[in-house]
């Protein structure tokens, strides 16, 4: 690691304070131009109640956001709007670049193609002619620093491995915007932290936009330049933090910690208010 | 908000990365799974030797029977007696035109067994209203014992091929059908997910994501459908006999059984059985090794 330790500006929280007025004003100071504008959503499955309600948010071209929240707020259930995988109840939402990339927590590779294979199938179905497909299914995969492993097949991965085969693979879709639910949730603490620093890389050279959801703070507050937290029943943004601060950071840095730490003090806030 | 840096620094050569290479490539060879491949010889042997010792034991202990009970030879025949029927079936090419004509039906009605089954059985797993109204229809047919439809056939068909084709059919397309949809019904969800992500059309959708996918349980109705197909025709042969039908090994059972020579009958059955053994062997169990190993399916011990 050679990034030298910046000191980390954390803007005070747009305190968008009382959830039930939540929304509006979140999206209120809007810079440039908005890769994702998301206008007063709402979501509920058949009669049941409030999945997510009155969603306002604004993502800048080429921003790091963290979808941050305790299990069951919603945030997949965003996550899969915005990628068009589900319809809104009420309100829109607009990606300017059209469809959006998205990686799972489950790798789902085709168990029946090699990882390169996988990758080419991505530029296929994107129209890619088939003579340029191998090499750059190769040059995504080196990107990912698997170049070697193309011709394995997702068995014979590792589970750290796999993912950043759909980490390439979802940059074969050539988006804009790259959606991630929980993407690292289910490998090994040393892998996750490999991963954090890959995908940093890959932004930082990608310029993609990147939502990223998450239910760990430490995960959120060493990857987001911006973190959003959802309250549960129903999923609402409660708070942001704005992470002024271009370098990389380690997941063990104080600043990570004290970010995290008053990330945690809230979130378990929002569950307390579910108790009883 | 600063963003203006992050687009700059794309493509340069930076120590840390190569930091992160060594770091990324040092846990992948940690993490990787190491493979034990064993040669084409040695799985072969491992594959060929065990049953065939014990066919030889079996052989053997009929023979000690047969030395010390001494039984009357025309209730239970010696290894020797059936091996002399099956000799004589050679020689007068009685055997040799039974086995092609069996296995010519068997095949044939398979491959239209196939080609039946497989639009059927995506229809099935496809098309709601059309599963709910044939699916337990369906699941009964494959209940059913086809040799229950000699005696229809025979009214439709008279004694001819056809009445053996259409038992067939009635045998392995139900088998058929059933393991395509429950082939596509394991698909993991995700996978379709994945697909709708990428962009795949219906067309895209179906051909590059479900049917792959849906493989292996596609795979192992076709087996099944092969056992019925087979089974569905022995039975199928021995009750239609004379017309203009070719003469099969249940044909050449019957003929045995008329002449009451048990050898004769014992010598058939077993040459059912190795057909439908070899065709295993030799055709089916070689793809569905190869296809699961490739996605990673096969238990340890198998591979």
């Amino acid at each position: 690691m050679t990034s030298p330790v910046r000191t980390l500006v954390v803007t005070a929280p747009v305190q968008t304070a009382e959830p039930a007025a939540a929304g509006g004003e979140a999206a209120a100071t809007d810079l440039g131009p908005a890769a994702i504008m998301i206008e007063s959503l709402g979501k509920r499955y058949g009669t049941g109640p409030l999945v997510l309600d009155d969603i306002n948010l604004s993502i800048e071209a080429g921003q790091f956001v963290c979808l941050l929240g305790a299990s069951g707020c919603g945030k997949s259930t965003l996550l899969n709007i915005i990628a068009g995988l589900e319809k809104p109840t009420e309100g829109a939402v607009t990606v300017a670049s059209g469809k959006a990339a998205v990686m799972f927590q489950d790798a789902a590779l085709f168990p029946w193609l090699t990882a390169g294979r996988n990758v080419e199938l991505a530029l296929k179905l994107r129209g890619v002619p088939r003579k340029e497909r191998r090499t750059e299914a190769l040059e995504l995969l080196d990107l990912v620093n698997l170049a070697d492993a193309s011709d394995k097949r997702p068995h014979e991965l590792s589970g750290g491995m796999r993912q950043r085969v759909a980490l390439a693979r979802s940059l074969a879709q050539d988006r804009k915007v790259l959606l991630m639910d929980e993407p690292f949730a289910a490998l090994d603490a040393i892998t996750r932290d490999l991963l954090h620093e890959e995908l940093e890389r890959v932004w930082r050279q990608t310029g993609r936009t990147i939502v990223f959801v998450t239910h760990n703070v430490r995960e959120a507050a060493r990857l987001g330049q911006r973190i959003l937290l959802m309250s549960s029943r129903p999923g609402r943004i409660v708070n942001e933090w704005t992470i002024t601060d271009t370098g990389s950071r380690r997941i063990e840095s104080p600043e990570v910690a004290r970010l995290g730490d008053e990330i945690t003090d809230q979130l378990r806030e929002e569950i307390r208010r579910n108790a009883a | 908000m600063p963003l203006e840096s992050q687009a700059a620094t794309a493509r340069v050569h930076d120590p840390g990365h190569d930091e992160l290479r060594r770091l990324e490539a040092g846990l992948d060879s940690l993490q990787a799974v190491p493979e034990t491949p064993r040669g084409a010889f040695r799985r072969t042997l491992d594959g060929v030797v065990p049953p065939i010792l014990l066919l030889i034991g079996l052989v053997a202990a009929w023979q000690v029977y047969i030395l010390i009970a001494r039984p009357r030879p025309d209730l239970i025949p010696g290894p020797l007696d059936v091996f002399g029927a099956l000799a004589s079936a050679w020689s007068s090419d009685r055997l040799q035109l039974a086995v092609a004509t069996s296995l010519e039906r068997g095949g044939l009605g398979f491959i239209i067994a196939v080609a039946i089954g497989t639009p059927i059985g995506l229809l099935l797993a496809e098309c709601r209203p059309v599963r709910r109204a044939l699916g337990p229809l369906l699941s009964g047919l494959q209940v059913l014992p086809s040799v229950a439809w000699v005696p229809a056939a025979i009214i439709w068909f008279g004694i001819s091929d056809a009445t053996v084709y259409f038992v067939i059919l009635m045998g392995a397309v139900p088998s058929i059908a059933n393991g395509l949809v429950s082939g596509v019904d394991q698909i993991p969800p995700q996978l379709r997910r994945v697909g709708t992500v990428l962009g795949a059309s219906r067309f895209e959708m179906a051909t590059l994501v479900v049917l792959p996918a849906a493989l292996p349980g596609y795979f192992s109705g076709l087996k099944q459908g092969w056992a019925f197909a087979w089974r569905s025709l022995m039975a199928a042969e021995i009750i239609v006999i004379g017309g203009d039908i070719g003469f099969g090994l249940g044909t050449m059972l019957d003929q045995s059984r008329e002449l009451a020579d048990l050898s004769g009958v014992l010598a058939t059955i077993l040459v059912i059985l190795f057909v439908g053994i070899l065709v295993e062997l030799v055709i089916f169990a070689p793809i569905e090794r190869r296809l699961l190993r490739r996605r990673g399916l096969m238990a340890a011990g198998l591979r």
